[in-house]
């Protein structure tokens, strides 16, 4: 159980920084030198560390490269090599393995990822629309100076306001970003439910090295890491991709199924998912959403599906049950601690409420980033084995209801009881209610390995 | 999966002993059983005397070791498989593939793959009579054609409100058991 | 010792490759070539052999070497290993082997050592049986149905999770009539032939569950 130097780690990694308004600069590298001269002088405006705020900044700045930014930053090849396999691929190389086929396909990605031009992510959170423009005007005019690097694709992406607030909704009308993991040294307290489960039925932090290079991890070993040392620790893989929302095709499939659906149009919305749209977990409320469970951290994501192996309150295969089963495979969840990611997304687009005219082909998403320590075991893993298969939750080939490539022909069956208002009930004739628009797998070094790679100096021996 | 592993002959029979216990108080099957990934998998020991000998010209092996074989037809890919029986088998592993050579133990995993990927080797032609069902679609598919074959028994005359009360039963009874066969994601 | 597991027969085969090193292409090159060629889905000797569950055959080349302090040694013979999973006896199954698929039994077992053929069924037998090496520990995970009740079972699955799916919501007496005719259609059905039909093979199903 090692404490961790959060100087030396980027402060997404240890936790959510809840700024509404982002921009991800993906950057293509030019000439090596200059490249690293535009890191130094990113690190020299600040890059934020895991450090704690006494006052909340007005924007941060986090980094990250893909393998071909490695590659043209001239990292000496004995490192290069050592990097993990799928992170050397790319996503897109890969996009048979995670199923991105059809119209996920990368041929229909957008130009930068299509095309691999993505060498480098920079990433500017922000409290205000003008605090982003400044901090993002500085990173480009940066890049300019330097001659190191250009936009390839400026992402922006934005929280959903509702009433003047921003609030954790996403496009479909849930409300996201509950059970990020719990680990080892990191500073917040732990939330019931996000950790691991222990023998007694207690709530753990995991192993940090699920997370963080250098530290040990789940499976009693320092994770396999690119060497040097220094070059890997307090670093991780960052897998990003950019889901775009079919918004009208959801509505109108809900709408639908929900007319006929006994439960209604929301309880079937919550059994998707296994919240309901506000946040209640259906295991612990399958009835009637709860505001007051919701705000309760020690109760939102406190539970376990021990009770419920039929599925009966929150289905075999709904999307978080399918995404983190917590004890669903027995073993006391052993099966499931090495598969956690820890999720940093924001949405992108207009908020289109519900009952207003939407459509599928507007511009609107959610700009989905997970961090872990390998990217093969943990976020492909699930993706593979979980989102787009069903044999662990014994629902076949049946997939993830709301995020996987259904193609049209998508099944989900909503486990249900002899109450009328929960019958069993058959969602057939999925389509693909979210989209890939591209993406890839980063590596984001900590703040030493970030000032070696600025520097050149790294040494593989 | 294949794997061959040596065995001092002074082991072999303390390793018999340990599949005679597992095989008569079963821990070790509830939880491949519960793992719910393997069809079929076997071990066999192969004293060093005991390879067999069809003919006079045939040369006779000369080994120092026993050798312990182990087949498994498993569902998954092969690192999940494998990462699987190091979380929650260790003990039982340990128990079987001590006796073997240069063993590193089933924790932590990245030494256990790698000595597995040491000792296996490749199956040149594999048939499976229901190659698009894993084990749990082979087990759901046995449970709702016996619920079916009870449902239809018990619902020969009865009237349409009967029949839709028994039917709802009916589903509640094999909803967790309805998902598509198909084909299984490979691994890399 | 057991060879069985429920109703589920573990039978391992080690039979000695042919060596001559006279010929152009050695024995086990050629049996492996062979093997390559073998189909996989319903046209595979083994569906026809059909009360095979899973089945493998395996060239073994040689042991393996684990490093130091082990020593090292070698296999003086390569061994054509045969690990099968099936349903009933074992002297039924082997009479069938002969009777049923003695072509492909004589295109893979001519490699091998003392291999006499298949026209003598007792010979035959009595050769698998002195290759046979006792399994020390089964596995079956379902051991207590049959390959053909499996795949009646998978049918029926796939076909009333079909009907539940799109005769969701009707009025009882027009469920009960559709029902009806699932069961008459269900009965009628001839049984999928074990190995899965061709067409339900894609490229990433090369690999199989092994």
């Amino acid at each position: 159980m090692s404490s961790i130097d959060v100087s030396d780690i980027q402060g997404f990694a240890l936790k959510g920084y809840n700024f509404p308004y982002a921009r991800y600069l993906l950057m293509e590298l030019l000439q090596p030198e200059p490249a690293r001269t535009f890191i130094t002088g990113l690190l020299a405006s600040k890059i934020t560390t895991g450090e704690r705020w006494d006052e909340k900044p007005l924007t941060t700045l986090n980094v990250a490269f893909t393998f071909n930014g490695l590659l043209k930053l001239e990292l000496p090849m004995a490192s290069l090599i050592s990097f993990p396999l799928e992170f050397q691929q790319g996503m897109k190389a890969r996009s048979e393995i995670l199923y991105d086929t059809g119209r996920n396909a990368p041929q229909h990605w957008e130009a930068a990822w299509r095309e691999n031009r993505v060498d480098m992510w920079v990433a500017v959170n922000a409290n205000t629309p003008e605090a982003l423009e400044d901090r993002c005007a500085e990173v480009e005019a940066l890049a300019n100076a330097t001659g190191g690097a250009r936009v390839a694709q400026s992402q922006p992406a934005c929280a959903i306001f509702i009433d003047g607030k921003a609030s954790p909704k996403e496009h479909f009308g849930y409300t996201d970003g509950f059970g990020n993991p719990d680990f080892q040294g990191a500073e917040r307290g732990c939330v019931p439910g996000q950790g691991k489960l222990t023998a007694e039925g207690n709530w753990e932090a995991l192993a940090t090295g699920e997370f963080l290079l250098g530290y040990a991890d789940e499976a009693g070993e320092l994770p396999v890491a690119p060497i040097p040392h220094l070059l890997a620790r307090n670093g991780t893989f960052m897998v990003y991709r950019k889901l775009h929302q079919n918004v009208a095709s959801f509505r109108a499939y809900l709408n639908e199924k929900g007319a006929t659906y006994p439960g209604g149009k929301e309880k079937l919305a919550s059994k998707f998912v296994g919240r309901w749209r506000d946040g209640t977990p259906i295991e612990l409320s399958p009835d009637r959403p709860q505001p007051s469970l919701v705000n309760d951290p020690d109760r939102h994501t406190n539970f376990t599906y021990a009770d419920d192996p039929r599925g009966e309150r929150c289905p075999l295969g709904a999307h978080i049950r399918r995404a983190n089963p917590r004890d669903a495979f027995g073993f006391n969840g052993q099966l499931v601690n090495r598969r956690r990611i820890m999720r940093r997304g924001l949405t992108y687009g207009d908020y289109v409420p519900d009952g207003e005219p939407v459509s599928d082909t507007d511009e609107r998403g959610v700009i989905f980033m997970a961090l872990n320590a390998s990217l093969f075991r943990q976020f492909e893993f699930i993706q593979q084995q979980w989102i787009e298969y069903g044999n662990d939750s014994h629902q076949g080939n049946d997939k993830d209801p709301l995020i996987a490539n259904h193609g049209g022909h998508g099944k989900f069956v909503v486990q249900g009881t002899m109450d009328p208002l929960n019958p069993p009930f058959v969602c057939a004739g999925l389509p693909n209610f979210v989209e890939l628009r591209g993406g890839d797998y980063f590596f984001v070094p900590s703040l030493t390995a970030l000032q070696m790679i600025a520097a050149g100096s790294i040494d593989p021996r | 999966m294949n794997a061959v592993t040596p065995m001092k002959t002074w082991k072999t029979p303390i390793l018999r002993l340990f599949f005679f216990a597992l095989g008569a108080i079963p821990p070790l099957q509830n939880d491949l059983k519960n793992l719910s990934f393997i069809h079929f998998a076997r071990w066999v020991i192969v004293r060093r005397t005991q390879f067999p000998v069809l003919s006079e010209t045939q040369p006779r092996e000369q080994l120092k070791y026993d050798y312990l074989i182990f087949f498994s037809n498993f569902n998954g890919t092969w690192n999940q498989y494998i990462d699987a029986f190091s979380a929650v088998l260790a003990r039982g592993l340990n128990v079987i593939w001590r006796w073997s050579e240069k063993f590193p133990g089933s924790r932590p995993v990245t030494g256990f793959k790698r000595y597995i990927t040491l000792v296996q080797f490749d199956t040149d032609y594999y048939y499976n009579a229901y190659p698009r069902a894993a084990t749990n679609d082979v087990k759901a598919a046995l449970r709702v054609h016996d619920a079916l074959r009870d449902f239809a028994r018990s619902s020969q005359q009865i009237s349409p409100a009967e029949f839709d009360t028994a039917w709802r039963q009916l589903l509640v009874r094999v909803q967790p058991d309805l998902g598509s066969t198909g084909v299984a994601p490979v691994g890399t | 010792m057991s060879n069985t597991n429920g109703q589920i027969y573990g039978l391992t085969i080690l039979s000695p490759i042919v060596q001559d090193h006279v010929l152009d292409i050695s024995h086990a090159i050629e049996l492996r070539q062979y093997l390559a060629t073998l189909p996989q889905d319903h046209t595979s000797p083994f569906s026809i052999l059909d009360s095979t569950h899973m089945a493998r055959l395996v060239v073994m080349d040689d042991v393996v070497y684990v490093g130091a302090p082990a020593c090292e040694e070698h296999l003086k013979s390569r061994y054509l290993v045969f690990e099968t999973n099936f349903d009933g006896d074992l002297d039924t199954y082997l009479s069938r082997m002969a009777a049923e698929i003695g072509d492909v039994v004589d295109s893979v077992w001519k490699h091998c050592v003392g291999y006499p053929g298949v026209t003598d069924t007792g010979a035959f037998i009595a050769y698998m049986k002195r290759c046979q090496i006792d399994t020390t520990f089964f596995f079956a995970d379902v051991n207590d149905h049959t390959v053909k009740e499996n795949l009646k079972a998978l049918q029926v699955q796939s076909a009333l999770a079909h009907f539940i799916a799109h005769h969701q919501g009707l009025p009882p007496a027009e469920l009960q009539r559709a029902f009806g005719q699932l069961l008459c259609s269900l009965d009628k059905a001839p049984l999928p032939p074990p190995g899965g039909l061709p067409s339900e093979k894609t490229p990433a199903e090369d690999r199989p569950h092994e």
